[in-house]
């Protein structure tokens, strides 16, 4: 001990009294807490559940075609729907012939309409869309669909993007931007949002007469069609150049949004890049990671090959086929498992599984684990293509 | 027939996963049970574009150099856990937005040369710094020996060794800094870390505060270099390897009674027999929710009502496209704050327009290369006394917390020089609902109890027999007996499961 005599009141051995009043002090406050039903729930966690819902439940109510696209407009209404931030998806559950999945679609309605309810995908076939084929041919008006929360990160930040901003849309990629430009029409959000959206030909402009529509209703919404296969009036022609770019773009700093395929992201970002502009100023809508892992150059593995996934599931033990030409998850999807999944690109990370042993591959651009996964043997499934037999340790909800 | 485990841990956070570590490393068998589908709690991260955030700690204390390991680096070593860490290169900086006695301070490690510093920022302090820094290194001590006694210490040793703990631990950090004459200047400078408490200076037990910077000042602050997603990580794989079973995406819905002790636990994946559950969630969701209202006496309903929930957490995290270097920063930890009247800074944090309280981090300036080149992470924390969070209207959600954040960079800038808002890349805000979604505290709390002067560490660690309302239900974590914080929610893991294995034997 020092050398020093501390003491708080003129005898020190007040102070040892009071110390030994801690329990007693501590005992009695305790004795006259309230006598009512405990409970964890409070304001903020009621808050919590209302904005990250685990589970939606929705009914169809309306189902139109899109004219120009093989796709379909699904109204959906629930009774307390979740408000979304425009550009933000749901993953429906889907069970398809005995396979159990879900697949991320972005919502394309305003925001403010999940406030009365209702929700708006808008879904289009697409080459390997076993999901959205399966939609389009059985989701009738009066089925129930379940579906996550809101999620995904391709939303406008007034913190972070220019007040000014160019959206650059392929096909579907539309829905985000159709629901950022919602948003702004009706006060939801607040930015200047001019559309690039490139399509094939006239006819195949997806939501055309909404979008239109949405030009007219604010002099903050601007679309710009650019067909690639077509040469019209009114019409840009052939793709997203940086030139494009520069001919739309507002004076001054803007930000890029980008949501389509893959392949107008590549194409796209390089002309991005001839603009000068940096990550920040260019964003874009994650994508699934695809089917097959053939696409890639770089993939290793012989996609004829079959495996077998042993899966440790709350302490049992299952084994199931896995095809090397399939994802992690699309094997469990196909075993009719019920795997923990929202954007199935390698972006948020809910799929995030423990292996316990097997070679794999995850295409780099779609590897957005956490530092330490690698190592310490956690995967996301929907990104990662077997290469040999695997183990997991399985979680889900 | 359901499973049978030795021990079920409900919430793997840093005292869960501690806890089912200890005893799966005993050869017991146990099961860790987590509602999130991944394990960690608060000791986590997240990936945004090419940055990955740490979203909570700011610098452990009680780790230690590899030379001189201090408790919880021991823990690691014990359990096997191998990481790579950086010690943080300040103890604070602080700057006073409208203080008439300090302005802007910064703040070593090293008992000398913060003392050194502290007197060359408010001449005359010495006098009582000694003093200050007698009583700091008697606490020491004194908490030493008693968890050395196995929580037996004895009352005559107490009162011949270690007297001036004893006369000063009933006592407010105020209250006693006032009897050793300290100058207010000196006491503005070395409360800065009270906000890692949460609680104000006259609330706040001396002992407490002691240990705290003590501790910080010799041992040093340390973070792990891939975040603290990697302590989770290694954690739980190392249960894993231990024999243990962890079940994330699982929420323990209710404990199981039989003849007033737990039985088993039901979970969303089913039911598990075990007569020994440590609990790394809250009192309230155990009680309140897992169990029936009439398997309480009224005693033990207002034992657990009469505590109070601290404070509920805020924090903005940004991704920035320009190095540190280049936006003038230089220091890795600062608390910035209206003025250090903390009686008064409390009461503002109940209020959006009066709170101007942060404790702000660089992480570049501890782990240069933590994220990409030519970028700098940063996260801003503060947090909210009242119920601010309940009424928000989810539609008006966003944006109330957006003007939180603005807010929280204009004082930034107004208290560096330096504002960061032009060169956001990435940038994720998390209230209280979030960390009520992800941990689902009550209220979303981040410091679980508050530690004030009536339920701070040393009053729980005087009760804990009387604390463990139904035997065979412990907590671990911050609702625990060593209250909140990262070394003490690892080191109430151990010591719970420990308690447990005790228990255990006792029944052989």
């Amino acid at each position: 001990m020092s050398d020093y005599n501390f003491k708080v009141k003129i005898i020190g051995l007040l102070d040892m009294l009071a110390f030994k009043a801690i329990v007693p002090k501590r005992k009695a406050i305790l004795d006259a807490g309230p006598d009512k039903k405990i409970t964890g729930i409070y304001g903020a966690n009621l808050l919590a559940a209302k904005l990250h819902p685990k589970k939606q439940e929705m009914k169809i109510s309306e189902i139109t075609d899109i004219p120009g696209a093989d796709a379909k407009h699904y109204i959906l209404k629930g009774n307390e729907l979740a408000v979304f931030r425009a550009g933000q998806y749901i993953a429906v559950d889907l069970n398809i012939g005995g396979s159990v999945l879900s697949r991320a679609y972005t919502l394309c309605s305003d925001p403010l309409k999940a406030k009365e309810g209702v929700y708006e995908l808008a879904i289009k076939r697409t080459e390997d869309g076993f999901a959205s084929a399966w939609i389009l041919d059985n989701w009738k008006v009066g089925d129930t669909v379940t579906a996550s929360g809101p999620e995904g990160f391709c939303y406008y930040e007034s913190l972070r993007d220019e007040p000014r901003v160019i959206g650059v849309a392929g096909g579907s990629g539309i829905t985000p931007l159709l629901s950022m430009a919602r948003a702004i029409a009706s006060g939801a959000e607040d930015f200047d949002l001019t559309i690039l959206y490139g399509s094939r030909t006239e006819d195949s402009i997806m939501l055309k007469e909404e979008l239109d529509g949405l030009v007219a209703s604010s002099d903050r919404i601007k679309v710009i069609y650019i067909l690639s296969e077509e040469e019209k009036e009114g019409y840009e022609h052939g793709f997203i150049t940086a030139e494009l770019i520069k001919k739309y773009a507002p004076e001054g700093p803007y930000s890029v949004f980008m949501c389509g395929p893959d392949a107008m992201y590549s194409f796209v970002g390089k002309e991005c890049e001839k603009l000068g502009l940096d990550k920040k100023h260019v964003r874009k809508e994650a994508t699934p990671a695809p089917a097959s892992p053939a696409v890639f150059p770089d993939y290793p593995g012989n996609i004829e090959k079959e495996f077998t996934l042993t899966l440790k599931i709350y302490g049992e033990e299952l084994k199931v086929l896995m095809k090397a030409q399939e994802s992690v998850l699309t094997a469990l999807d196909r075993a009719g498992i019920k795997a923990n999944a929202h954007c199935r690109g390698g972006e948020c990370g809910f799929c995030r599984t423990k292996l316990l042993s097997g070679e794999y591959f995850i295409p780099a651009q779609f590897d957005k684990r956490r530092m330490a996964d690698d190592e310490g043997g956690y995967i996301h499934p929907c990104c990662t293509y077997p290469l040999s037999d695997m183990s997991l340790l399985l979680w889900h909800e | 027939m359901a499973r049978r485990y030795d021990a079920v841990v409900i919430g793997a956070g840093n005292g869960g996963l501690t806890a089912a570590a200890t005893m799966a490393k005993a050869g017991k068998s146990v099961l860790l049970l987590e509602q999130h589908n991944t394990p960690g709690g608060f000791a986590t991260s997240f990936v945004r574009g090419r940055f990955e955030f740490e979203p909570s700690l700011h610098e452990m204390c009680e780790f230690g150099s590899e030379q001189e390991p201090a408790s919880v680096r021991e823990l690691f070593d014990e359990l096997g856990i191998k990481l790579d860490w950086h010690l943080v290169p300040e103890a604070y900086r602080m700057v006073l937005l409208n203080d008439p006695d300090v302005k802007d301070v910064t703040m070593p490690f090293g008992v000398e040369a913060y003392t050194e510093a502290v007197e060359k920022a408010a001449p005359g302090s010495l006098p009582s710094m000694k003093k200050f820094l007698a009583l700091c290194s008697d606490i020491n001590d004194a908490l030493n020996y008693m968890s050395s006694s196995g929580g037996h210490p004895d009352p005559k040793v107490m009162q011949k060794d270690y007297a001036n703990f004893l006369k000063c631990a009933p006592y407010s950090t105020n209250k006693v800094l006032d009897v050793i004459g300290m100058p207010v200047k000196t006491r503005k400078i070395i409360e800065a870390y009270w906000c890692y408490m949460g609680v104000d200076c006259d609330h706040f037990p001396f002992y407490a505060y002691a240990i705290m910077l003590w501790k910080y000042l010799t041992t040093g602050g340390y973070i792990p270099h891939k975040r603290t997603h990697s302590i989770s990580l290694a954690l739980s794989n190392r249960i894993l390897e231990l024999g243990g079973d962890i079940w994330c995406s699982t929420k323990a819905t209710r404990i199981l009674m039989k003849d007033g002790k737990p039985c088993g636990v039901r979970t969303t994946h089913g039911d598990v027999e075990t007569e020994h559950v440590i609990c790394d969630c809250s009192p309230n969701a155990v009680f309140g929710d897992m169990m029936d209202d009439s398997e309480l006496t009224s005693a033990q309903r207002r034992a657990i009502n009469a505590r109070e929930i601290g404070m509920r957490g805020f924090v903005v995290y940004v991704g920035l496209n320009k190095p540190m270097e280049e936006l003038g920063l230089d220091a890795y930890s600062y608390f910035i704050y209206d003025n250090m009247d903390t009686v008064d800074q409390v009461k503002c944090v109940n209020s959006f327009e009066k709170n101007h309280i942060q404790a702000s981090i660089c992480l570049n300036a501890a782990i240069p290369d933590c994220s990409p080149p030519g970028t700098t992470i940063m996260s801003f924390t503060t947090f909210f006394g009242a119920d601010l969070w309940d009424n928000i209207a989810p539609e008006d959600y966003v944006k109330t917390k957006r003007a939180v954040a603005d807010q929280i960079f204009e004082d930034f800038a107004k208290a560096t020089g330096v504002d960061v808002r032009p060169y956001i890349e990435e940038i994720e805000i998390a209230t209280p609902a979030t960390l009520a979604r992800y941990t689902l505290n009550p209220k979303g709390a981040m410091y679980a109890y508050a530690n004030s002067d009536w339920d701070s560490m040393l009053a729980r660690l005087m009760m804990m027999k009387e604390d463990e309302i139904i035997p065979g239900i412990r907590f671990a974590g911050g609702y625990g007996p060593r209250v909140y914080g990262y070394n003490s929610t690892y080191n109430c893991g151990n010591m719970t499961a420990k308690l447990t294995l005790a228990d255990m034997k006792g029944e052989v």
